[in-house]
């Protein structure tokens, strides 16, 4: 009897790839392994992105999905500027990532949503809705005289923290139920088992977590990249920012919970100064990539919907949140509480549904980047 | 014709620099008494052409002698019309350019304390001087031996046959006919279009090249139907091609029948030769007998109700090659394991279907290449059209149902040229599935289903697939593979020469001359020469059609179509001295002569290419052209002068094709590479018509050594005339052995194999002729 590895091509599958913004040219790939070569952050054993173009062609999706390699690529375009037969391996692998991120989306419905624009309106409507009921019920609902006062005028701390931490709650268990697939599928994987790559682990799981992020800190990897080479500034700075908010945020619960401090706090807070300064880096730093994509486009593709849903979604966070802040200032309360209502619709919008959005890179990548690590798989050497 | 000689010496483009013009005109005018000698600085302008042609009119000058350049330059200039001899004398390329005019003399003086002192001198080379001295008297020589050629003109018919009617033959029919000649097409078949007619679509013969087109082929049988000069005969063989090109005698016959005008293969020959003559006259009309029944006529035999034609277009296609070796993708055994030509029957007749069951086949696997354990080969006689099958086929299964799949397992795809479009379209489809890959197994289940095994993918493993059809994309093996196809009543035999060392396709100068064919006259096109599309086969036909245009218009002027074209010479046999050896039947490459049944050849000029291998094969001499014959050569050999053996000088004689050699030579003094200047060039139509005598002549007369620089022969040969370089190396040793005979070393007599591109190595090749004449010495017969 036949002792091959049974293969079925899974047609649906290529044609989803397909009709994925950025897959579209998945089948003029004809394997020359050019891409592979130009890429700086591939291992130099089994390379990306040659392998994932023809599983991708083959529509061999379990052989996509249960390999590090599809977040190894941080889509520098090298391999697409290079492309001797005009197939886009990178903007490829960001269609077959996003397909990865649906794929291991809980509850799955919320995949198959955020990654499509029909479903945009409703997804809004969630959180415009959740506010608006507790606004309603707090009867807020008007643009409130006197003093701006976010907290205690408009929405109560306590209602957003039961929001935010739901949300958050939400979020987490979505990410916990992908993460774990996602981990097992690495593990049980057709590639590790019979790969050769797979060498001793090095050191316990937590070290190499540890790692991971500190390299991860300095943007080293991405600094490979050549055609796109800015992004990595672009993508530090909004990395920063939201870093700085994440301590901010924290601060504040501290001030609050822990010290009894009201907001609003004076400008000169130090707290208050480390949110600014957060919130100006983000600002740059997606001004930046905005920018670069549209200089880029040639190169490396302009972007899907999924792109651009989560790169507005950041943009519209900072920029309203700075504007709340500034509206405040300058007392404007009729400008003021609907742009803060926007401001933390749309942060609902991101944190609820980051495991389902591009913001789930944030986590898949890093999966990806330990797992790589723990099983040996390196970048490579010369660079 | 009364000769009168003029020599005009050119004294232009650094000849009067190097050389002593005065002495040479001495040669002509002392030594060899021509009635005329001019020296001209620039004999090839208008003033130069004046004196020859003022000449011509006040003297009566016919015989000219042009000692200037290279007669492969300036050709036109010097022709003085088609009634003068001309001569041309390369005093240019092959001595002042490749020759140092000076040489450096030690000359002992005493001064004036009565001391020796020894000084360098320079002095005009006297090396370089007594070559273009040799080179006068030899081609005076050669001017006085030759003649005004008469061309040989029969009256030819022009109408063209073009065997096969598939859409190689069609085209061909068509445009010669549109061209203004009466053509006949025989089609076995009952119906014409061939293959071709048998498609569901073709691959694209038109930009971008990237779609499936419908087929030509009925537009073209339409055409060549209506057409007024276009005459089909279907159901129709041929039993016998006779004659020439011009008078090409040709019998029919009912397709699948035997005739006694069927030509029989060259072994039986001498047996079945008792008594034809009698019974030819009893037997009219084709016999349905076995062949041992039948006595077929003998070649000589003219059939009364042959047909003539005056050039013939082979355009009879290909068969599809038959993968039952294979055991191991069960062909012959699996129902559902077809060949791309079954494949296309199916396809032809509506959806993609299941041989076994009639099933629609949602998943279809192309195999390119049967190759097991690592053989890397395709299929017998694929090609890149084979390829190209195979993705149009898995088109039709993408294109009969947008849910199936088409795999295509390949060791090589190819799809050269503008066929790339076409390759990106169909892998653009994201039904079709492409791998390199070797097929080790193929199994079958109880439903017919197929699984499929291979190794070496590149998807890096050993994968196995389940489909519910296999294509095999088998081969198109050349018609002339299985039979002779042109029948001819040749003395050599029915088929093209060689077919079994090019695997059934004829012999040609593949890349210079794609349409010519061992046999003058006979065109070959289409995939009986080379696997091809439809557009490549199309493109084809044209090409051989123009070929076959320009036999007749040059047969019917009594000139060589290939590749001496517009040659008018041809070769002239002196019949009573004939010891009917057969040695010109049997050594002409083109099988021109044939002989009777006493051995006494008959010349077929219109078939000749006029390359003299039959004179150099002569053992008696008697094969001759006007303007190129035994005693010519000879004569010219004997006019070098050899210097006595104290003065310490070779002489060597080079024979020189024309077609590679002597150009090479050109472009060495073009180039100013130096050479010996002990060697004296002569130029032969190909080393095939190299006569022994000559090299007897030369040895007698005390010349040192004689090299002959010819194509490259064996299966790889780029000899113009085929054989003519092999015949000669053949001849050549057989010299060797005699000349062991006479006590003299056989190194004195060499062969080169020499191409065009090597002009630079021409010093090289010299030098180490010289270095080996040195190793051996002076000829001894020297002053005999």
């Amino acid at each position: 009897m036949a002792e091959g590895n049974l293969i079925k091509p899974d047609l649906e599958f290529v044609k989803r790839i397909r009709n994925s913004p950025g897959g579209e040219s998945l089948k003029k790939c004809y394997q020359c392994a050019t891409c592979s070569v130009v890429c700086n952050v591939t291992p130099e054993d089994k390379p990306f992105p040659r392998k994932e173009m023809l599983h991708a062609q083959w529509g061999l999706k379990e052989k996509l999905f249960a390999n590090p390699d599809i977040w190894l690529c941080n889509q520098c375009s090298d391999c697409t500027a290079y492309c001797p037969r005009g197939a886009k391996p990178g903007e490829v692998l960001g269609a077959v990532r996003k397909l990865s991120i649906e794929h291991y989306a809980f509850p799955s419905i919320m995949g198959k949503m955020v990654g499509d624009p029909k479903y945009l309106w409703f997804l809004l409507a969630v959180p415009v809705v959740i506010f608006l009921v507790v606004l309603g019920y707090m009867g807020h609902i008007g643009i409130p005289d006197g003093e701006i006062i976010y907290a205690e005028k408009f929405v109560p701390v306590p209602a957003i923290d039961a929001i935010f931490i739901s949300a958050a709650l939400f979020a987490a268990l979505g990410f916990f139920a992908g993460v774990t697939r996602y981990w097992r599928d690495l593990k049980s994987g057709v590639e590790i088992s019979t790969n050769k790559w797979q060498k001793k682990v090095k050191g316990p799981l937590p070290i190499i977590i540890i790692n991971t992020i500190v390299a991860f800190m300095t943007h080293k990897r991405f600094r490979k990249c050549e055609v796109t080479r800015d992004r990595a500034d672009a993508h530090l700075f909004v990395f920063l920012g939201f870093a700085g908010l994440a301590i901010t945020t924290t601060w504040a619960i501290v001030y609050l919970y822990g010290m009894h401090l009201e907001s609003p706090y004076p400008w000169n807070d130090p707290m208050k100064i480390l949110g600014s300064i957060s919130a100006l880096s983000l600002l740059y730093g997606i001004v930046q990539i905005i920018t670069n994509r549209k200089k880029n486009a040639e190169t490396a593709g302009a972007g899907g919907y999924f792109d651009w849903l989560f790169i507005m979604t950041i943009l519209t966070i900072v920029v309203t949140g700075i504007l709340s802040y500034a509206l405040r200032l300058a007392d404007i309360a009729v400008l003021a509480y609907p742009v803060y209502f926007i401001h933390l619709v749309i942060v609902f919008f991101l944190f609820a549904y980051a495991p389902f959005s591009k913001m789930a890179h944030m986590v898949y990548r890093t999966t990806a980047l330990v797992f790589a690590k723990y099983s040996g798989r390196e970048d490579k050497k010369y660079n | 014709m009364e000769k009168k000689i003029g020599v005009y010496i050119c004294s232009g483009c650094e000849i009067g620099s190097g050389l002593d013009i005065e002495k040479l005109s001495g040669i002509a005018t002392k030594e060899y008494k021509v009635p005329v000698c001019k020296v001209h600085r620039a004999l090839c302008g208008e003033e130069g052409v004046g004196v020859i042609k003022n000449d011509i009119e006040a003297e009566g000058i016919n015989t000219i002698v042009i000692t200037a350049c290279s007669p492969r330059v300036k050709y036109d200039v010097f022709d003085f019309g088609p009634d003068k001899i001309v001569e041309r004398v390369n005093l240019r390329e092959q001595v002042v350019w490749s020759h140092d005019w000076t040489k450096q003399v030690e000359v002992k003086t005493k001064d004036e304390e009565g001391n020796e002192v020894v000084n360098v001198e320079t002095r005009p080379n006297d090396d370089t001087q007594m070559l273009a001295e040799d080179y006068i008297r030899m081609g005076i020589v050669k001017a006085q031996k030759g003649a005004l050629p008469e061309p040989f003109i029969e009256s030819i018919t022009k109408n063209i046959l073009v065997i096969g009617g598939g859409i190689t033959g069609l085209t061909a029919a068509i445009e010669a006919a549109n061209t203004g000649y009466d053509v006949t097409i025989v089609e076995r078949e009952q119906e014409l279009g061939g293959y071709a007619a048998k498609l569901r679509m073709q691959i694209p013969t038109s930009a971008p090249y990237d779609q499936l087109e419908p087929t030509v082929v009925q537009s073209k049988i339409q055409e060549a139907m209506d057409h007024s000069r276009i005459t089909v005969k279907t159901n129709t063989e041929i039993a016998r091609i006779s004659g020439s090109p011009g008078m090409f005698d040709v019998s029919f016959k009912p397709a699948g029948t035997k005739s006694v005008w069927d030509v029989q293969p060259k072994k039986k020959e001498e047996e079945g030769e008792e008594k034809p003559e009698e019974e030819a006259k009893t037997e009219e009309e084709p016999v349905e007998l076995p062949a041992d029944q039948i006595k077929c006529e003998d070649i000589l035999a003219s059939d009364p109700d042959a047909e003539r034609f005056g050039a013939v277009v082979v355009a009879a296609g290909w068969r599809p090659a038959d993968p039952s070796e294979f055991e191991h993708l069960g062909y012959g055994k699996f129902t559902n394991v077809v060949t791309n030509v079954q494949m296309e029957e199916i396809a032809v007749r509506g959806k993609i279907t299941r041989p076994s069951d009639g099933r629609q086949a949602k998943s279809v696997a192309f195999i390119q290449s049967p190759g097991v354990d690592g053989d890397d080969s395709d299929f017998p006689f694929c090609s890149s059209v084979t390829s190209m099958i195979s993705l149009k086929q898995a088109k039709y299964v993408r294109e009969d149902d947008p849910d199936a799949k088409a795999f295509i397992l390949y060791k090589h795809m190819r799809t050269p040229g503008h066929y790339e479009n076409f390759y990106r379209n169909i892998q653009d489809d994201e039904g079709i599935f492409l791998t390199r890959g070797e097929v080790t197994v193929i199994e079958e289940d109880s439903a017919k289903n197929l699984t499929i095994e291979v190794d070496d993918t590149i998807l890096g493993e050993k994968i196995t697939i389940n489909v519910d059809m296999v294509v095999l994309a088998t081969g198109m093996v050349p018609a002339t593979k299985f039979e002779p196809v042109i029948n001819l009543a040749y003395r050599q035999g029915p088929e093209f020469k060689d077919l079994e060392l090019f695997d059934g396709y004829s012999d040609s100068n593949y890349i210079c001359f794609p349409y010519e064919t061992r046999r003058t006259g006979i065109y070959a096109a289409g995939c009986v020469r080379q696997t091809m599309t439809i557009g490549e086969s199309i493109e084809d036909a044209t090409g051989a059609a123009l070929k076959a245009i320009q036999c007749l218009e040059s047969a019917n002027r009594g000139m060589a179509v290939h590749p001496r074209s517009g040659d008018i010479s041809y070769p002239e046999f002196f019949f009573q001295r004939c010891t009917q050896c057969k040695r010109c039947t049997e050594e002409c490459p083109f099988g021109a002569l044939d002989d009777d049944e006493k051995g006494t050849p008959k010349p077929n000029p219109t078939r000749c290419r006029r390359c003299g291998t039959c004179m150099g094969a002569c053992p008696e001499r008697i094969i001759s052209f006007k303007n190129y014959h035994i005693d010519m050569i000879g004569s010219m050999v004997k006019a070098v002068e050899v210097p006595d053996e104290d003065e310490e000088k070779y002489r060597i004689i080079a024979f020189v094709c024309e077609n590679d050699a002597y150009p090479a030579l050109d472009m060495a003094g073009l180039n100013h590479l130096k050479y010996s200047a002990d060697v004296r060039f002569i130029n032969v139509r190909c080393l095939g018509s190299v006569n022994t005598i000559w090299i007897a002549d030369a040895m007698s007369q005390g010349i040192d050594g004689v090299l002959l620089i010819g194509c490259k022969y064996g299966d790889d040969y780029q000899c113009h005339f085929v054989k003519g370089s092999e015949l000669c190396n053949r001849r050549m040793e057989n010299v060797a052995e005699t000349l062991g005979k006479l006590r003299l070393e056989p190194e004195r007599v060499q062969q080169v194999q020499f191409s065009i591109d090597e002009y630079k190595n021409i010093p090289a090749v010299i030098n180490k002729f010289m270095e080996t004449m040195e190793s051996v010495g002076f000829n001894p017969m020297k002053g005999f």
